[in-house]
């Protein structure tokens, strides 16, 4: 039987989240005669040639109680700490940007520091998840730096021993599903808390704060401006200083299966002091070659928008409220989205070939399909939502129940003779943001937004933003087999048109595709 | 020590007497017209029993009445989530199965200690719903366990952060009572969609 979900630790959470804020407590009460945040350096090196970099030196002598949502972004500013930001990532090379500071200790470090990894450990929460392990396992042990990254969760623990016991637990955990729960350990270098020199715990904080404000800055572009070949030209920002940021940004974000990221897994470096001189760290990344190239189609699934937000209570602002930072797509796990996105691929090959016939293999035969549309003010182009208002299903505005049921079209062959009549479109898939929200054995949802043009009719060239929800079963030849199909469409901001992507991204697409079933490939237009 | 324990104690207490009013109350509520005050359950009528005349027209007819009720459900549940999300954020995890998940802008919020935690910081809300569409999900998909799909779109400002325009997909599971359904949360997909505002 599992735990239930979400049962705290009990003493050593409030133990540990105490001691926290006491040291907080501390720091503010005896760094804060204001010295100047160690900035300055940092700045002047890397300072844009907007003319305002004088001036935005002078901004950052800021108390340690940093309120972001306070603060009116004003350009100067969001550059300025643009400008930190890029610094930081270029110095943490690979790594992706602090995240949240679970404990602050002291600078001495007082052992040596083992990584923990639990892969896919992103489904679980913190709480859950340190719960589970700490009952199983044999000592007790502080995780410090708790955080996900990617797909996994990790901390550090401080003691050799405790990394051992740790590593025992593994495989003899499991979730609410059934599987088991991996944990990985690493003798990987010290958690950047403990690295800092203690009067740079302002940087730290300062920096945390700076994540925030990156952010909320990003949260203002379009979620879907193309990182790959963004530049100063192509956003249509005042801030210039951002799209070199977000630039950097991409840069550093690693791929999910780069042989960096491999290279973590393999092993202990030689000399390393550790008391456990086995192979700890084995490579569970899957090498598959298929995989890289998905994912090579779909880059925009690699980038996380931000990272988490730090607790309140952890960093002095327990009064507020924040609203958590925006992340890329979620998949369950990598089989899963493998499978998502040979689905999507697929799809939409036949979607945009002019033939929809096609897609009849994708739907069951009792599948529903609606459509719905939106219009937002600042839209451009609305007119050419006018030609999908007539089948537009939003049933806060209709109430007739005929015309409710008329519009929910069923069965796969209305389906597919509606979705014909649609005009010809050319979708975006580097742009896709995936959501896989809810999955059992027998069923698979999942949300794609993203941004298709059309490219036929008196729209020719108009481009459309669209939320697509599937609902899908497993199907034959491990595909899936769609139940439910949501369409959901929007006219796109005039600055997202600009920036959209629409060439022709020339993938080997035979690939990746599984065998289509005898039906499939006599619907599949040669 | 933790803010919302007290207030869940507190909760718990409120939610005692509301269910006992609400249980003598819904003898006399419809899903009409009738005025009705605050509740945090999503109900709608049990569906009525059609003697099938032939196979075919079972069917249809069938689908049709999952058609309705799945109309019934998400307006109900409309009209309830987003109010309680604004004015009574505490009570909304009453909305929320037991293991139900939230996915919010890519975050996963697992369970409902998880989920009261997470609704707890996010700052308060204003919800405007423009849109709704909703679908009976197949039985195939759900092993017979009757659900409805429920995707939403509008705009939503929360305090201290710009306006947004948003996405929301839910997935509503019935659990039938003797004199009703009732509809709770199975999962929740929440996106902002931050291309709308410049």
């Amino acid at each position: 039987t599992s735990l239930p979900s979400g049962h705290t630790m009990g003493h050593s959470d409030q133990a540990v989240q105490r001691r926290a804020r006491c040291w907080d407590m501390y720091q503010r009460r005896f760094s804060s005669v204001s010295q100047p945040v160690n900035l300055g350096m940092h700045s002047s090196s890397h300072q844009q040639q907007d003319g305002d970099a004088a001036m935005q030196g002078a901004h950052v002598e800021s108390p340690v109680r940093y309120t972001p949502y306070a603060i009116s972004p004003s350009h100067r500013r969001g550059s300025f700490l643009k400008q930190d930001q890029t610094h930081v990532n270029m110095e943490r090379e690979q790594k992706p940007p602090e995240r949240r500071v679970e404990v602050n200790r002291p600078h001495e470090t007082l052992g040596s520091w083992f990584k923990i990894t639990i892969p896919f450990g992103i489904k679980y929460s913190e709480k859950w998840l340190l719960n589970l392990i700490q009952n199983k396992c044999s000592v007790f042990f502080i995780p410090v730096e708790f955080h996900y990254e990617k797909m996994n969760a990790t901390f550090f623990v401080e003691n050799a021993s405790i990394a051992s016991a740790l590593k025992n637990v593994s495989g003899k955990i499991w979730d609410e599903d059934n599987e088991k729960i991996s944990i990985f350990v690493c003798p990987d270098g010290i958690p950047d808390s403990v690295q800092r020199e203690p009067k740079s715990e302002k940087v730290e904080q300062v920096k945390l704060a700076v994540n925030q404000q990156q952010a909320l800055d990003i949260q203002k572009l379009p979620v879907y401006s193309d990182f790959m070949t963004c530049d100063t030209k192509m956003v249509r920002n005042p801030r210039k200083g951002m799209a070199a940021s977000l630039h950097v940004h991409e840069e550093n974000i690693p791929k999910v299966m780069s042989s960096g990221e491999m290279d973590k897994w393999k092993g202990i470096e030689p000399g390393e002091k550790c008391m456990d001189r086995s192979p700890v760290c084995t490579t569970f990344l899957d090498n598959s070659s298929n995989i890289n190239s998905i994912l090579e189609l779909f880059p925009k699934l690699l980038c996380l928008d931000g990272q988490q937000s730090p607790g309140p209570t952890l960093c002095g602002l327990e009064a507020h409220k924040r609203l958590p930072t925006c992340k890329g797509s979620f998949f369950g796990s990598e089989m899963l989205k493998n499978l998502v996105l040979q689905f999507l691929q697929q799809y939409y090959l036949i979607y945009d070939s002019g033939d929809r016939q096609g897609l009849l293999g994708a739907y069951h035969d009792e599948a529903c399909f609606s459509l719905s549309i939106s219009f937002n003010p600042g839209d451009s182009a609305l007119s050419i939502l006018f030609k999908y208002f007539k089948d537009n299903r939003n049933i806060k505005m209709l109430q007739d129940p005929y015309l409710r049921g008329q519009l929910l079209k069923h069965t796969k062959c209305d389906i597919v003779d509606f979705l014909s009549a649609l005009p010809k479109t050319q979708h975006d898939l580097s742009s896709i943001l995936v959501d896989m929200w809810y999955q059992t054995k027998w069923m698979l949802c999942f949300s794609v937004n993203g941004v298709f043009k059309e490219v036929e009719g008196q729209s020719q060239g108009s481009v459309l933003a669209f939320t697509r929800t599937f609902i899908a079963t497993p199907g034959s030849n491990s595909s899936l087999c769609i139940v439910n199909d949501e369409l959901f469409l929007r006219g796109a901001s005039h600055q997202r048109t600009q920036s959209a992507l629409f060439t022709l991204v020339p993938t080997p697409f035979s690939s990746f595709m599984p065998a289509f079933s005898q039906e499939q490939q006599q619907m599949v237009p040669s | 020590m933790r803010k919302f324990r007290s207030n869940w104690s507190q909760g718990d207490r409120e939610r005692y007497h509301e269910r006992r009013d609400y249980y003598q109350e819904k003898a006399h509520t419809t899903h009409s017209s009738r005025v009705r005050w605050t509740r945090e359950e999503v109900v709608t009528p049990l569906l009525p029993k059609h003697a099938a005349t032939s196979s075919l027209m079972a069917t249809s007819v069938d689908f049709k009445t999952y058609v309705d009720q799945a109309c019934r459900a998400a307006e109900e549940f409309v009209n309830i989530y987003y109010e309680t999300m604004d004015k009574r954020r505490r009570a909304l995890t009453r909305l929320y199965l037991d293991k139900a998940t939230l996915i919010w802008n890519g975050n996963v919020v697992s369970g409902l200690d998880a989920l009261n935690n997470f609704f707890d910081t996010l700052p308060s809300s204003e919800f405007q719903v423009n849109m709704l569409d909703c679908q009976p999900v197949h039985e195939q998909a759900t092993q017979s366990q009757t659900t409805v799909l429920v995707v939403t779109s509008g705009t939503v400002k929360f305090d201290g952060n710009k306006q947004h325009y948003f996405n929301q997909n839910f997935l509503l599971t019935a659990q039938s009572t003797p004199n009703n359904t009732v509809w709770k949360i199975a999962s929740d997909c929440f996106r902002f969609q931050d291309w709308a505002s410049s």
